[in-house]
């Protein structure tokens, strides 16, 4: 008579193949909406907090500080410095290729700080460009001439570049 | 009004975390669960209340864990919930089971944080869309890079170098061998953290955790349970803190730099005056919840070790080191293994194994008095608690 128990042999772990690939459409709301239509005309724009005075860039329908509403809009400068930095060495599968340098960019008349690549160093050697962006080197606005509503629709570059 | 109950850790369980491909997401929430109801000499009917944390549900891939991980944990027929914030959501689920015990909705209570990262097969990908995917995520920010961002901060503010963060980690590899639990057991030396692979400028890969996975639980009483002549551990402090996500709202702000992390500063500040203490220098124990070198030396000024300038002098007299006290992260730390819905729980339980006696070989000597720190979201989400042994 067969015995009504499992096989007695070790079984090795079974992984099972997934994914989680599902497609979205994020809704990027009343003010991110405005920058990346004024991206469009070469301007980069703020909102003002009427309570703590800052030029919130990028642009956002409140102060998450101060919890009130931004009133008006003000354009920054296209000039900034740059606040931090990395430098993407290593290649991992949906992320930029590197080397790239992304970096936080206060601008001209803004009160706070921007994320986006900085391009046109030098990379052939890290440290020596990591040296320079630790300086914290004036840096400029440079727009793309195809612009599609999306933050890359510029990036930074040093200055005296 | 009613006097606060005071509230102790009476068991403590966790798998080892690293990766299981030999278990099912369940089976390593019931190990867990099963030994700290053990350590605790608790009966599973003596529960009352499950808390569980669960970080990214992508990285494991499954949507919802809670629907099968709470019920792995002991929930069923009991009052349970999943809280999630990131990095300190298993401190956010030990959280949550105190202030229901604090409120008397049950007397017992089992917390667990729970991770399963490698189930995914990219990380980094997975970890770039946690991020604002309207203005940030298009630059391919991830966790590594967010973590970059502070660390050259750290260096144009401070005068940190990759040398000094070289010997963060050394002594952190150097306590994990201590540690049966962890997921790296080789004390890496300075000059090999600076000989490994650069991922972001200036963070290499042993300045920055391993992916791990695994299970931790606690089992959370009121005073009057917790009086049995067990060893437990009691919360004396303990505070959350919250920043805003903008990290580029950070710079040069009146109330605190992206590096001064603001939202540690004020858990501390909480946490530390509720136990009257001036500094987490005076623990026996800090475990700090740092995934990267550079992170462990940020959290140094807001847990009063120092002013934020003078830390890489801290790093270079020895500070943390094995033969001196407080001992910083005896278990190794993030940087041994990072199971980043379970490492802030980690960090708690490593704590109150410590002043309960029964951290093994990873044990300092008498130690009475412990710090864990949680740290989450953008660097944002920051909690502070204090354990003393009596
Ligand atoms: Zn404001």
């Amino acid at each position: 008579m067969a015995e009504l128990t499992a096989d007695q042999e070790p079984v090795p772990p079974l992984t099972i193949a997934g994914h989680w690939d599902f497609r979205y459409q994020y809704f990027a709301g009343d003010a991110a909406s405005r920058f990346f239509h004024e991206l469009g005309n070469g301007r980069i724009m703020g909102t003002l907090c009427p309570q703590c005075q800052r030029v919130l860039v990028p642009a956002r329908g409140f102060c998450d500080a101060c919890y009130v509403s931004t009133t008006d809009w003000r354009q920054v400068g296209d000039r900034g410095r740059l606040e931090t930095f990395t430098i993407l060495a290593s290649r991992f599968p949906g992320l930029p290729d590197p080397p790239v340098v992304i970096g936080y960019v206060t601008l001209a008349g803004a009160s706070t700080a921007l994320l986006n690549f900085v391009l046109g160093l030098d990379l052939t050697d890290v440290e020596a460009a990591a040296t320079r962006l630790l300086a914290q080197p004036a840096v400029e606005v440079r727009f793309r001439d195809q612009r599609e509503g999306r933050i890359t629709d510029f990036f930074f570059q040093l200055a005296d570049a | 009004m009613c006097p606060v109950r005071e509230l102790a850790i009476i068991g403590v369980g966790q798998t080892a975390y690293r990766r299981r491909h030999d278990c099912s997401t369940p089976e390593l929430v019931s190990q867990a669960v099963t030994a700290a109801l053990h350590d605790a000499g608790i009966p599973m009917q003596d529960v009352d209340i499950v808390t569980g944390g669960f970080a990214p549900d992508g990285l494991a891939g499954e949507n919802c864990p809670d629907k099968r991980f709470l019920p792995a944990a002991g929930a069923v027929g009991r009052w349970s919930m999943r809280v999630n914030t990131g990095g300190t959501t298993g401190i956010a689920a030990a959280y949550a089971a105190m202030d229901l015990l604090a409120a008397r909705y049950g007397d017992i209570a089992v917390a667990v944080g729970v991770e399963r990262m490698a189930q995914a097969v990219n990380v980094p990908a997975v970890f770039n869309s946690i991020f604002d995917p309207v203005y940030e995520r298009d630059t391919g920010l991830s966790t590594i890079s967010m973590g970059a961002l502070r660390a050259a901060r750290m260096m144009m503010k401070w005068g940190y170098t990759p040398q000094v963060w070289a010997e963060v980690a050394a002594r952190n590899y150097a306590h994990a061998t201590r540690n049966p639990l962890a997921q790296i057991t080789r004390p890496y030396t300075a000059d090999e953290v600076l000989a490994s692979r650069l991922l972001a400028w200036p963070i290499r890969q042993l300045d920055a955790c391993p992916i791990s996975e695994g299970v931790c639980a606690v089992v959370l009483a009121g005073a009057e349970v917790a009086q049995r002549g067990r060893a437990v551990a009691w919360v004396r402090g303990r505070a959350s803190c919250t920043d805003t996500y903008n990290m580029g709202d950070r710079f040069d702000r009146a109330d605190g730099d992206l590096v001064d992390l603001l939202s540690l500063h004020r858990a501390t500040e909480k946490a530390l005056g509720q136990a009257g203490l001036p500094s987490a220098a005076e623990a026996d124990v800090v475990e700090i919840h740092a995934p990267f070198t550079h992170a462990e030396t940020m959290a140094y000024a807001p847990l009063r070790f120092c002013a934020a300038e003078d830390g890489a002098d801290l790093v270079r007299a020895g500070f943390g080191r094995w033969d001196s006290r407080p001992v910083i992260n005896p278990s190794g730390g993030p940087q041994a293994a990072n199971p980043v819905g379970a490492t802030a729980l980690v960090r708690l339980a490593e704590c109150a194994l410590q002043v309960r006696r029964a951290a093994g070989e990873r044990q300092v000597p008498d130690a009475a008095l412990a710090v864990a720190t949680g740290q989450g979201g953008a660097s944002q989400f920051s909690t502070c608690t204090v354990l003393t042994a009596a």
